[in-house]
């Protein structure tokens, strides 16, 4: 079954594209990862979604309906954009939040004691909102999100402003969630989370999906031309090598693309002895490294035909 | 439906609760009421000082008859001026010298002179350390005056009591003729209607406000977002809108209350306090123009909170919402310019048409209606024309608030807000 189903969706604004004929599916019960560079039209996407902004072509359904403002109850929305009335008080407000997603006042306040109480902002309950941090207003946001137990989950940016410990705890629950079989829809520019976390991806650039499907068969697709090498030294003579079509160097750690048919072995044996190699492992891309070759291509060929 | 009772429940009760809200409910009436009450209270204040008043009456015929004439009394019953008779035993000037020595010596409050061609032209003299008291040179003033006529009309052999009774003015009552009959105006009604009119001006800026303010701060607060992953934006708005009504309906409910004990109560305690203000009269209103108020309140109230709210929404800040807001208040602004010309010439064509155009009616209907009644078909139609207005308004409002409050950024010129309104 799919938790939620775009066919064909396009929103113009003006004569600008903001989505263009998107379509993907999202299988219930997984973690479905939306990227794209700033502006490429995630939160149009996900706004569509919500009901908020209506495509101009396609259909969107979640849990199998069509969406409409009933939908929202099923629903779990964590804007990038987000913050909270800053005079009130977070009892008042998660209990005005959780009414609106059709809680009764006491359901509500069982459930917001509860996942106070979970993230350590018991205390707080009767404090402004204002006399929060920016990381405890960020809680108090996913609290609202997720209230009403919905059965699809949207987390745009979640972990941005959360301290290891709380982007840990937070991390958890996502996983939680997903046992218990919710659908959570995680948009992020931070790659690395999407590798730990994510089930599925869609990748979106300039209005349009530029990839799509499960993480892992997308990376096989990529093949296992991929040098992730861990060192120490100078390690710039490698950009040289004639057999390398792609190199990323941080400075302690680097990863490199080979081109094709070329052995890893035969970067091996050239490095040895120049540098301290204290980790070489073959594999297939980073999905950071897939991002910037599928978006930095296109803003090349773009930058041609214009 | 169940969701626009929420926002409506929080928007009341988060500004009910506000200092500002409260001082501004309570504070308000008494404000109101001391600014009336205050200047009409102390004129009544009773002296409660005797005054000693020395009199040189070179006439010799004077000081009898004024003595008698004023003899207006102190609370307890003893005379306020007690008056003490000079002669001249010298030149006069000697004795006007030494009773200026009393006054500063503060033995005589004043001494009053009266020199012996009084009759024929002669002007009477006031002399005390301070002559600001209208009051106490208006009794002396006229007991002179009728005296001293008195004398001159006995001199021409006439009868003083005869000649007041034929100059008595001729009294001028004002009465208001409408179609339920004539009715005594004592022009407090006309002041009444005047400060309902204000008070209607005054609440549509200040509630129009509100919800600017509302609009913005749910923009900048981010909050806006979250709100409509479970409403509409319409929903929103009309939430906002409604409950914000409840606060101004809250308020005019708590002023109805001081009001009505005012007029119950007020006159005993006034009279009570100052028993010269005993023929004061509380203006009554007919209930109607209460009617009318509600109503015009609300068309009113409906109309500038939309544009109030579409401003909101188009804006990053309150800064940036002032140029915005000017031509709204405005609007607002041009019927109390006009009310003058309209209390005047209430029936005029000019008066008739601008009271009519739906920006100005609630203002300007409800003056005329405070005024003069005006046909049944002009009120109808003037509320016909702000309720399609209104709703007009509403409409184009939804549309530009939709898209404005998700955006961010530059402040949107004309052409693009005309776009937003052809969104789908």
């Amino acid at each position: 079954m799919n938790a939620l189903e775009i066919s064909r969706i396009t929103k113009c604004f003006g004569d600008f594209y903001a989505v263009k004929n998107l379509s993907f599916c999202i299988p219930a019960g997984t973690i479905y990862g939306l990227l794209g560079p700033n502006g490429a039209g995630k939160t149009t996407t996900i706004r569509m979604v919500m009901n908020i902004i209506i495509p101009d072509q396609g259909s969107i359904k979640v849990l199998q309906r069509t969406i409409d403002e009933e939908m929202k109850e099923n629903i779990g929305y964590l804007p990038e954009d987000r913050g909270l009335y800053p005079k009130m008080k977070v009892g008042e407000l998660l209990i005005f939040l959780a009414e609106l997603k059709g809680l009764s006042g006491q359901e509500a306040r069982a459930q917001i004691d509860r996942w106070l109480k979970r993230f350590d902002l018991f205390d707080w309950k009767m404090k402004k909102v204002e006399e929060l941090s920016r990381g405890m207003q960020q809680k108090v946001q996913f609290i609202a999100t997720v209230v009403h137990e919905p059965e699809l989950i949207i987390l745009d940016e979640p972990f941005s402003g959360l301290d290891p410990v709380n982007t840990k705890l937070l991390k958890d629950i996502m996983l939680e969630m997903k046992a218990a079989g919710k659908t959570i829809i995680f948009s992020t520019h931070r790659m690395e989370q999407v590798e730990m976390i994510c089930d599925n991806i869609c990748l979106i650039d300039r209005a349009e999906k530029v990839l799509e499907g499960n993480l892992n068969q997308i990376k096989q697709q990529y093949g296992k031309n991929t040098i992730l090498l861990d060192y120490e030294g100078d390690a710039a003579f490698i950009k040289s090598f004639e057999e390398i079509s792609k190199i990323d160097d941080y400075g302690r750690y680097m990863e490199i693309k080979l081109k094709e048919q070329v052995d890893p072995q035969l970067l091996l044996n050239r490095v040895v002895g120049h540098i301290r190699v204290n980790k070489f492992e073959v594999r297939e891309p980073t999905l950071n490294a897939i991002f910037i070759e599928k978006v930095g291509v296109r803003d090349e060929e773009n930058s041609v035909s214009h | 439906m169940k969701k626009i009772l929420s926002v409506i429940k929080r928007e009341y009760i988060q500004i009910v609760r506000t200092k500002g809200f409260i001082i501004g409910t309570i504070l308000g009436p008494v404000f109101m009421l001391a600014l009336i009450v205050v200047p009409v209270a102390l004129q009544f204040v009773a002296v409660d000082q005797q005054e000693k008043i020395g009199v040189i009456d070179e006439t010799g015929e004077i000081f009898m008859g004024l003595d008698e004439k004023l003899d207006q009394r102190l609370k307890d019953g003893t005379r306020r001026y007690l008056l003490v008779n000079f002669e001249a035993a010298g030149p006069v000037d000697e004795l006007k010298q030494e009773l200026n020595n009393k006054v500063l010596a503060k033995e005589l409050n004043a001494y009053i002179h009266i020199p012996e061609d009084i009759s024929s032209g002669g002007e009477a003299e006031y002399v005390a350390e301070h002559v600001s008291d209208f009051n106490k040179r208006g009794n002396i003033g006229s007991a002179l005056s009728s005296i001293v006529i008195g004398k001159r009309l006995r001199g021409e052999g006439l009868d003083p009591a005869k000649i007041s009774e034929f100059m008595r003015p001729v009294g001028l009552a004002t009465k208001k003729v409408t179609t339920r009959g004539v009715e005594k105006d004592t022009g407090g009604t006309f002041i009444l209607s005047y400060v309902l009119v204000l008070i209607l001006y005054m609440t549509l800026i200040f509630y129009g406000q509100i919800i600017l303010r509302g609009v913005i701060e749910e923009k900048t607060s981010r909050m806006v977002e979250i709100v409509l992953s479970s409403m509409r934006p319409f929903q929103l708005m009309a939430g906002k809108i409604v409950g914000i009504a409840a606060v101004g309906f809250t308020q005019y409910a708590i002023w109805a209350i001081f009001g009505l004990a005012a007029t119950r109560y007020s006159k005993g305690l006034i009279t009570r306090a100052f028993p010269a203000a005993a023929g004061f009269e509380m203006p009554s209103i007919p209930s109607y123009i209460f009617i009318y108020f509600v109503l015009f309140f609300i068309g009113g109230y409906f109309l500038y909170a939309t544009m109030y709210a579409a401003i909101g929404s188009m804006v990053n800040s309150e800064k940036e919402a002032q140029n915005l807001v000017m031509p709204v208040t405005m609007f607002l602004i041009i019927p109390i310019l006009l009310m003058m010309f309209i209390i005047r010439n209430p029936n005029s064509t000019l008066s008739v048409i601008l009271s009519v155009i739906p920006f100005f009616s609630p203002i300007l209907m409800l003056l005329r209606i405070c005024v003069l009644l005006p046909p049944f078909i002009q009120i109808a139609a003037s509320m016909l024309l702000l309720g399609l207005t209104t709703l007009f308004m509403i409409w184009i409002t939804a549309k530009i608030y939709r898209v404005g409050i998700l955006m961010y950024g530059k402040r949107p010129h004309f052409a693009e807000i005309v776009k937003w309104i052809r969104y789908r």
